[in-house]
């Protein structure tokens, strides 16, 4: 009960100083505003990216290549993405590198005939793969791409695996579940029913269509807000952190510990209070930014929220673990400072990180941020459901749970003598 | 005879090769106002950290209305309030709220929580700031307030650490009109200074603390006797224009000199019979070149007893 007590009075502190509701609220949202001003689409919501320029090299022999190609020329797609098709992948490469084209879409050979062995044996689909290759340099249009490619995929692997629904029915269900399977799942459906798919051993499963009620259209913010949002919670989480260290400079924390409240009860009391302010932060940015940026947070607000919940939790742990080793407030605050920075830069607050690749791909997934931002983009731009975020979920609490506890073993040690 | 409230058993605390307390023990009487007065550094704050359960002792123990600070840290946290040197205090919230918070780590809550945060506010003089945040207030305020937040759970024994340091006289003199008043109300004090008056207004008994040693230990006359009849001229010098080592040598060579120090150009001379003395010591002074700005000739006092004891002045 105490460290409720102490967890409280610390949020009220927080949000009862201006200039650290700047850095909290004011700070995010007013990025998050000049990145979408520089979009150019400040109200509409609607896309503000058309014409992606991007090449299919299908060099597939069987049928279910061209199911690619077909979905990418859809005319579902037809504003967004301006396809060609190539064959020559290494020229489609190197006009990726001279700024021509912003994605390739590559299906190698042997594809189909992969995947259908994979069905016939137990590793379906082992040997079958389809590349994306993106312009390093561009921000969102590889990402739309890529999540276009990756539900195609998942419609396939799904339809090959399922055996429960056929792919006429999947098209009926298609128009009997218009407002959820409308845009891009009807042209994938559409082509996955054609009669180069063999109905009595492939199935399409309705899980395949992930997209909105008016197909992949891209609204900056949704990518934007929550990264920002993401960027700053880490440092106001981390900075929060730091209050214990505050505290025991100034007296607070010996005072505390002379009264007769457990140690445990101090620690736990100022690492809760860090993960509430933390909490309501985010919170208001998500409320903030519906209001004023009209930013979908998709269609799970339970997605959402554990996500959010999950993400506080783990900026919180580590915030505080990093706390706990440092020597000093000083240190502790070069600390965080370099740590929020580099896991924002990592992490893909600013740009999507599934466009990074190697050691810094690696790198960006030991972030939290990393973890944040794909649960979110999945639930804001893909529009993905709350059991599509579990493993993003799984990993943030499991990085919170990690961090508190070294934490409190930390402050224990550090502390309590 | 009156059981003491508060047992110090051969207290030591070490850091390293560093003995910060050396063997400290002395008791404390309820309703006693106990000061433990030495110079900064002397082990006085450790003391009381370990009185207060904050800092382990290296050796021995003390019992607090019956409770070790070993094994029953719990129970002595119920009874103790502390007044910390540093404003203990949370400067961005109001005295209220702050006076809420604290009583709620001591348990508190409801509505006895917030008779006695007013009652409280009304001792320490601060019932018109009651709304204000603490960053708002003067140094002397910041300071009652400290002092009112250690009241909160009416404790058994209230340790006071240095709670005049830094503030102005008329603050200061009101910090311990408080001290007398919660005194005279049955709250019984351990106070630490190293204000040789303030120990010697408040205090029933002093103990007198030295490099982590509790060397002197009595009431004021007790501890004054140990001076005999000697007197403490304070001389004031300009600060250079003479050879230090050799003024100071001439002056103890004067007839009846026990003991002289100077540093900064403050003569500390004790004598017995001061009166008779000064007027050689002045003619020395004179001869050695240097420029005599004031002079006074204290009785027998703390300060004296501080310099016979240690042979330094009391000071920072």
């Amino acid at each position: 009960m105490k460290a409720l007590y102490i967890a409280w009075k610390d949020t009220q502190r927080r949000f009862s100083d201006w200039k650290a509701l700047a850095g909290m609220l004011a700070a995010p949202l007013l990025i998050s505003a000049l990145i979408g001003l520089a979009f150019g689409n400040l109200t509409s919501g609607e896309t503000p990216i058309t014409d992606i320029a991007l090449a299919v090299v299908n060099h597939d022999e069987g049928e279910l290549g061209q199911v690619y190609t077909d979905v990418l020329h859809s005319d579902d797609l037809a504003e967004l993405l301006a396809p060609e098709e190539m064959d020559d992948l290494e020229a489609a490469l190197q006009r990726i590198r001279d700024g021509e084209l912003r994605a390739v879409v590559y299906i190698p050979h042997g594809f189909s005939e992969a995947l259908f062995d994979g069905v016939q044996g137990s590793d379906f689909g082992s040997h079958a793969e389809v590349q994306v290759h993106t312009d390093p340099a561009a921000n969102i249009s590889p990402f739309i791409v890529r999540s276009i490619v990756e539900q195609v995929s998942n419609g396939l692997s799904s339809a090959l695996l399922a055996g429960q629904v056929s792919a006429l029915q999947a098209a009926e269900y298609a128009d009997l579940l218009q407002e959820r399977m409308a845009g891009l799942g009807e042209a994938i459906a559409a082509q996955l029913s054609q009669e180069n798919f063999d109905t009595r051993t492939s199935r399409l499963s309705l899980n395949v269509v992930q997209t909105g009620e008016s197909g992949p259209a891209f609204d900056p913010y949704s990518f934007f807000v929550p990264g920002m949002a993401v960027f700053f919670l880490m440092f106001s989480v981390f900075d929060g952190s730091r209050s214990i260290l505050q505290e025991n400079t100034r007296g607070t924390l010996p005072r505390l510990m002379t009264t007769p409240t457990p140690h445990s009860q101090i620690i736990l009391g100022k690492m809760l209070g860090t993960f509430l302010t933390g909490l309501l932060q985010f919170a208001l940015l998500v409320l903030a930014s519906s209001l004023l940026f009209g930013v979908a947070w998709g269609s799970s607000p339970a997605g959402v929220a554990l996500i959010m919940v999950l993400t506080v939790f783990a900026a919180s742990g580590l915030g505080a673990l990093l706390t706990s080793a440092a020597r000093n407030e000083n240190q502790a605050g070069i600390i965080v400072s370099a740590v929020s920075l580099t896991f924002g830069a990592l992490g893909g607050s600013f740009f999507p990180a599934s466009n990074l690749s190697g050691i810094v791909d690696l790198a960006s997934r030991l972030t939290i941020n990393r973890w944040a931002m794909e649960g979110f983009t999945k639930l804001t731009i893909g529009r993905a459901g709350f059991n599509d975020i579990l493993p993003e979920a799984g990993i943030l609490a499991a990085i919170g749970l990690i961090t508190f506890v070294l934490a409190v073993i930390g402050f224990q040690r550090r502390f309590v003598r | 005879m009156t059981e003491a409230i508060l047992q110090v058993q051969d207290l030591h605390k070490s850091y390293g090769k560093t003995e910060a307390v050396r063997g400290i023990s002395f008791d404390i009487l309820p309703g006693e106002i106990f000061s433990l007065l030495g110079p900064n550094g002397a082990g006085k704050t450790t003391t009381i950290s370990m009185l207060s359960c904050l800092l382990a002792p290296t050796k021995g123990d003390a019992l607090i209305d019956g409770h070790s600070i070993r094994n029953g840290a719990a129970q002595v946290k119920g009874v103790i309030g502390v007044v910390p040197q540093e404003i203990a205090l949370y400067p961005d919230i109001s005295a209220r709220e702050n006076l809420h918070f604290w009583g709620r780590m001591y348990g508190m809550g409801g509505g006895a929580l917030r008779k006695r945060a007013e009652e409280l506010l009304d001792i320490v003089g601060l019932a018109d700031r009651t709304k204000d945040k603490v960053e708002t207030f003067s140094g002397g305020m910041k300071r009652r307030l400290n002092i009112a937040v250690g009241l909160l759970h009416q404790p058994k024994i209230l340790y006071m650490d240095e709670p005049t340091v830094g503030i102005d006289p008329q603050s200061r003199r009101r910090i311990l009109d408080t001290v007398i008043e919660l005194n005279r109300g049955g709250l019984t004090v351990l106070y630490t200074t190293h204000y040789m008056e303030e120990a010697a207004e408040l205090s029933s008994r002093i103990g007198i603390v030295d490099h982590g040693e509790l060397i002197a230990l009595g009431s004021q006359a007790e501890l004054t006797h140990l001076v005999g009849e000697s007197d403490t001229l304070q001389i004031s010098l300009e600060a250079d224009g003479y050879d230090s080592a050799k003024l100071l040598d001439a002056v103890q060579k004067v007839k009846g000199v026990q003991r002289a120090t100077l540093e900064d150009g403050q003569l500390l001379v004790q004598a017995q019979g001061a009166h008779a003395a000064l007027g050689e010591i002045v003619a020395r002074i004179n001869k050695a070149g240097a420029r005599l700005l004031d002079l006074k000739v204290d009785e027998p006092n703390l300060e004296a007893v501080f310099l016979h004891l240690t042979g330094r002045a009391l000071r920072d």
